[in-house]
């Protein structure tokens, strides 16, 4: 990409978006170039801001003319994953949140909503509730205003039954790379009509879809989202177990209560540190200069301050009332009870503590800010997260967590995972909390990122989702044939590769 | 964030207090998209980090600063919508007011600005000459929308609330029946001459609610207006004669002393609360110790509908400085739910309606730009009256929005046998839902569905 190309590209952009649509000041350039991670800053060659998707395709289409590399971001909120941040330095990020941020449908009776790509979740939540509160979105319980299309094509998480945020979205619009729209679904029918596009995800044809998940291949511009009638009731339930082994315990405990699904949300598992870490900063940092994990007895107090436990598992029910959910809770209660470990904070004792108030709004589909505090547990901004899953085998989880625990000591970092559980499988999500202005410490982090995904890898578990960091190396943990077919699809869709060459290790 | 002060420039104690709070800001970004005026302009030096990264450069250099840095801080509306979401915790509270002060003293603005700047800080904090500009202003008022930007702008604020209805007199008022506190009612500068009606509502709740109420005439402006405007040295004078004049009520109880001093203006009630981070020694930290805001001191005592209201809807706006400056949001929403109304949450709650102290009179353009969209917000809840706890929010809102707005006080007077609020008089309003109310769902209570047309079962 050369000096004139650019140039060139952003005059064709200007002309087509107005001045309005281009941003190259030296300040903005600066703040989009950075991010959490342990690298340095990725600085961009300018910023766009499209306002339709016809806009989206001239700025696709004049970077194809102009040999230029795009990156496309919605709210840009991917915190720990890359922030704003492109794959590569140079490349132009077409900012779609700042113009594209509105709410198109909102459908009261078939319950989802079709957004584009600047909606943020707490824009949708307070629009449901404007509308009487009656649907319920899942949201995540990092940043409000991070969005449903970025975190969905993330393959992002919640809480609630509708926890999976590609899978419960429904028909993309998406601006391939050579310029032309493609409606997947039931929006691929060639018809101004569209009854199905945003309630049918299994149509004719293959499912194209996943291929825009986590991948290069285009720029999504409106995404259907399906909501959850709002329960009259969401009573949550939470037991602290004082060991780190307990986490087997608990683990085998919520793989019978997903697998009937008589407990309808996920099972946030966390440790102390995460818990506690949203609610302060290390009380070794500054004596250890940042060199050594917290100690066992810091820990212990930690908890002990906070009345949590080395593992406290969360959930909730959904019912019509209190009352109905009552024999759930004894149930659930008595579960738990087995073993005699397990302490129980009921829902109305909970929101004393504010990481468990955190869960409490996550298992609502209410957008919070409390879970941001984890990122202050360092001084010095730096956050990745290694995110890798176990099954849910109480003995497979304890030797993961016993490997990952050592390497986070080994290179002098705070072990703070949350252990999200389902029937099958846990996606454990590791944060990494280091001083980002500190350059041995940054070192660590990264040799600490590095030497779990080899080790977990070795044990044959992948991550679910990366840091951009770190994306070319996990492709090459992929095997060739899988590499080949994402390098074919990307010809095939994007052949001048402008679309954020690199993301996902593709292209 | 990396500095670079001298070991001389550290010595200012102003200084050092900017540089601490410089060293917090990681640079995350979360702040961005809750900062109105980066919302609005998609302009990095309008942003929250933009503005740290400006003044950390101006104080560095120290002298005179840029005229393009001077323009974006004046820009800043201090709403601390950017502080609420700054997971790094960064005090941007203090860095603006540092940076305001350096300005201050170190730029000479054109004379225009110093002609409006000087008049809003002689005039607003002093009451006698307040009513006296309202009354010459109220001249001024037919013609606010042919006069330029910021002269209209003043003369739109000498509306028709000039002539509002005077306060309670100073004095002691008796709780009705059993006394359960006493308390201290902060009347302030502006509030005094444009609230009265609200401080006569809550001095009627407080008594009514078993308090014993203190209204003091010597006390005046809290500093606040001065601080916003860089002039910290004025800010301290007029907070060091309010300290003085309620010692006597922050001193032992049993010696006349108040169990709290309850605000109605939020706007001022954090400037109060933060007496403490003031040098006005043990004195000063002792009555921010005791700062409420009304709804929080109600919220305590627990709120008594008298049952004669009925179960209005009531959309209930978040000033800035109650829900960013002090983190209360959850006693207004209990006390007007407890009062028994049908309380709504308004849409974008987090963010600034542009009234924001004097920048609606120094910023006219973005003001109204914000107190459209948070109008149009309010109107979109469609409830039949809207509430809120900072006077210059009524204001703003009122000009931008058709439902009416009133203070939440004064909607907890009305249901506890109190009168029909004034800016009610005369209005129709819809007869209310009465379904029952299923327990609420969240930290905070929101209505329920409307009735009818439920789209799940459980
Ligand atoms: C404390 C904390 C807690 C968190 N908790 C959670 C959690 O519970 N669940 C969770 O999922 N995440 C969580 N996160 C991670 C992250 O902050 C969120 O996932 C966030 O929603 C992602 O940012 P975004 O929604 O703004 O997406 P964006 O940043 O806009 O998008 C993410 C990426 O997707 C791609 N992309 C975006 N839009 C498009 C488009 N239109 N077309 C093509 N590609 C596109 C880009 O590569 C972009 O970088 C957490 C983070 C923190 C710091
Ligand atoms: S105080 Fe308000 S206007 Fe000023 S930077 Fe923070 S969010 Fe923006």
């Amino acid at each position: 990409m050369n000096q004139t190309s650019l140039e060139s590209f952003f005059s064709d952009v200007g002309r087509a978006l107005g001045t309005a649509g281009v941003n190259r000041s030296a300040e903005t350039v600066r703040r989009y170039a950075e991010h959490t991670m342990a690298c340095g800053d990725i600085v961009p060659s300018g910023v766009v801001y499209p306002a339709s998707t016809a806009d989206v395709q001239a700025i696709v289409r004049a970077a194809g003319r102009h040999g230029v590399a795009l990156y496309p971001v919605s709210t840009g909120h991917n915190i720990g994953l890359g922030s704003k941040a492109a794959a590569r330095a140079g490349q132009v990020v077409v900012d779609l949140g700042y113009r594209m941020n509105r709410i198109l449908e909102i459908h009261d009776k078939l319950a989802y909503a079709v957004v584009e790509p600047g909606v943020s979740y707490q824009m949708l939540y307070d629009e449901l509730v404007r509308r009487g509160d009656k649907l319920m979105l899942d949201v995540t319980s990092g940043p409000p205003q991070g969005g449903m299309i970025g975190n969905a094509l993330d393959k992002g998480a919640g809480y609630t039954p509708y926890f999976d945020h590609f899978g419960f979205s429904c028909g993309l619009e998406v601006v391939l790379g050579n310029g032309e729209v493609l409606r997947t679904g039931d929006g691929a029918l060639d018809s101004a009509t569209l009854a199905n596009w945003h309630t049918s995800k299994y149509s004719f044809g293959p499912i194209l879809d996943g291929v825009f998940a986590q991948s290069n291949y285009g720029i999504v511009t409106r995404m259907g989202v399906w909501l959850l009638p709002r329960p009259p009731v969401v009573r949550s339930f939470h037991f602290t177990f004082p060991d780190d082994s307990d986490l087997g315990t608990i683990v085998d405990l919520c793989r019978p209560l997903k697998m009937s699904n008589f407990v309808p949300t996920l099972f946030r598992v966390a440790n102390d540190l995460y818990l506690c870490g949203s609610e302060g900063e290390s009380p070794e940092y500054a004596a250890s200069g940042g060199e050594r994990s917290i100690s066992d007895e810091g820990r212990r107090a930690l908890r002990a301050k906070h009345g949590l436990g080395a593992w406290t598992v969360s959930g909730a029910f959904y019912g019509p009332s209190v009352a109905a959910t009552e024999p759930m809770i004894q149930r659930v209660r008595e579960h738990f009870g087995q073993g005699g470990k397990a302490t129980y904070i009921d829902h109305a004792d909970a929101p004393r503590h504010a990481a468990l108030q955190v869960a409490i709004n996550a298992f609502s589909g209410v957008p919070s800010l409390g879970e941001l505090g984890l990122l202050k547990w360092r001084p010095g901004g730096g956050n990745l997260w290694f995110l890798p899953g176990t099954p849910m085998d109480g003995a497979v989880a304890n030797e993961f967590q016993t490997i990952c625990r050592r390497i986070y000591e080994a290179h002098g970092l705070d072990y703070m995972v949350m252990n999200v559980c389902g029937p099958r499988f846990a996606r454990g999500l590791h944060v990494l909390a280091f001083n980002r202005e500190s350059a041995g410490e940054r070192a660590r982090a990264d040799a600490c990122y590095r030497a779990m995904s080899e080790a977990v890898a070795g044990r044959g578990v992948f991550v679910g989702r990366a840091p951009i960091q770190y994306h070319d190396h996990h492709m090459a943990q992929t095997m060739a044939s899988y590499r080949d077919t994402c390098g074919a699809i990307k010809s095939a869709l994007d052949p001048a590769g402008v679309i954020a060459p690199g993301r996902y290790g593709i292209g | 964030m990396q500095t670079s002060f001298s070991a001389d420039q550290l010595r200012d104690p102003a200084i050092a207090d900017a540089d601490r709070v410089l060293r917090t800001c990681v640079h995350y970004g979360f702040c961005t998209a809750t900062c109105p005026t980066y919302v609005l302009t998609r302009d990095e030096n309008d942003s929250p980090r933009g503005r740290i990264d400006l003044i950390r450069a101006m104080l560095e250099r120290g002298g005179a600063p840029e005229p393009p840095t001077v323009h974006h801080l004046d820009r800043c509306l201090s709403c601390l919508g950017c502080q609420t979401t700054c997971a790094a915790k960064v005090d941007y509270a203090r860095l603006i007011d540092v940076a305001r002060a350096h300005i201050e003293s170190n730029f000479r603005r054109p004379l225009g600005d110093r002609l409006l700047r000087g008049f809003i800080a002689r005039t607003l904090p002093h009451p006698t000459r307040l009513r006296v500009a309202l009354r010459l202003g109220g001249f001024a008022r037919p013609f606010a929308r042919w006069l330029p930007g910021r002269l209209g702008a003043m003369a739109e604020l000498a509306s028709d609330r000039a002539r509002a209805a005077p306060g309670p007199a100073a004095g002691v008022y008796a709780a009705a029946g059993e006394r359960r506190s006493r308390v201290l009612l902060a009347t302030g500068c502006v509030p005094s001459v444009l609230g009265g009606h609200v401080h006569a509502a809550a001095l009627r709740v407080l008594r009514r609610h078993g308090c014993e109420v203190v209204v003091d005439a010597d006390a005046g402006c809290c500093g606040a207006l001065s601080l916003h405007l860089g002039r910290e040295r004025e800010a301290r004078e007029l907070a060091r004669a309010n300290i003085a004049a309620w010692a006597a009520h922050a001193g032992d109880r049993d010696a006349g002393g108040v169990d709290a001093i309850v605000v109605v203006t939020s706007g001022c009630g954090t400037t109060l609360k933060d007496y403490g981070r003031w040098p006005g020694g043990e004195a000063a930290a002792r009555q921010g110790a005791l700062v409420r805001d009304v709804t929080e001191w109600l919220d305590a005592l627990g709120v008594r509908p008298d049952g004669s209201v009925p179960r209005y809807r009531v959309a209930y706006h978040d000033a800035c400085s109650l829900q960013h400056g002090q983190r209360v949001t959850e006693a207004p929403r209990r006390v007007l739910s407890a009062a028994g109304f049908d309380l709504h949450e308004v849409p974008e709650r987090h963010f600034c309606c542009g009234s924001a102290g004097t920048f609606h009179l120094l910023q006219p353009e973005l003001s109204r730009t914000l107190g459209k969209r948070k109008g149009g917000h309010v109107d979109a809840v469609g409830a039949d009256i809207a509430a809120a706890g900072n006077l210059g929010c009524i204001v703003q809102i009122n000009r931008h929005a058709a439902t009416p707005i009133v203070h939440t006080v004064e909607l907890v007077d009305w249901a506890t046998g109190g009168p029909r609020p004034e800016a009610l008089a005369g209005m129709a309003l819809r007869a209310p839902r009465t379904e029952a109310v299923p327990p609420a769902h969240t930290d905070h209570p929101i209505s329920p569905p409307a009735a009818g047309g439920d789209v799940g079962v459980w």
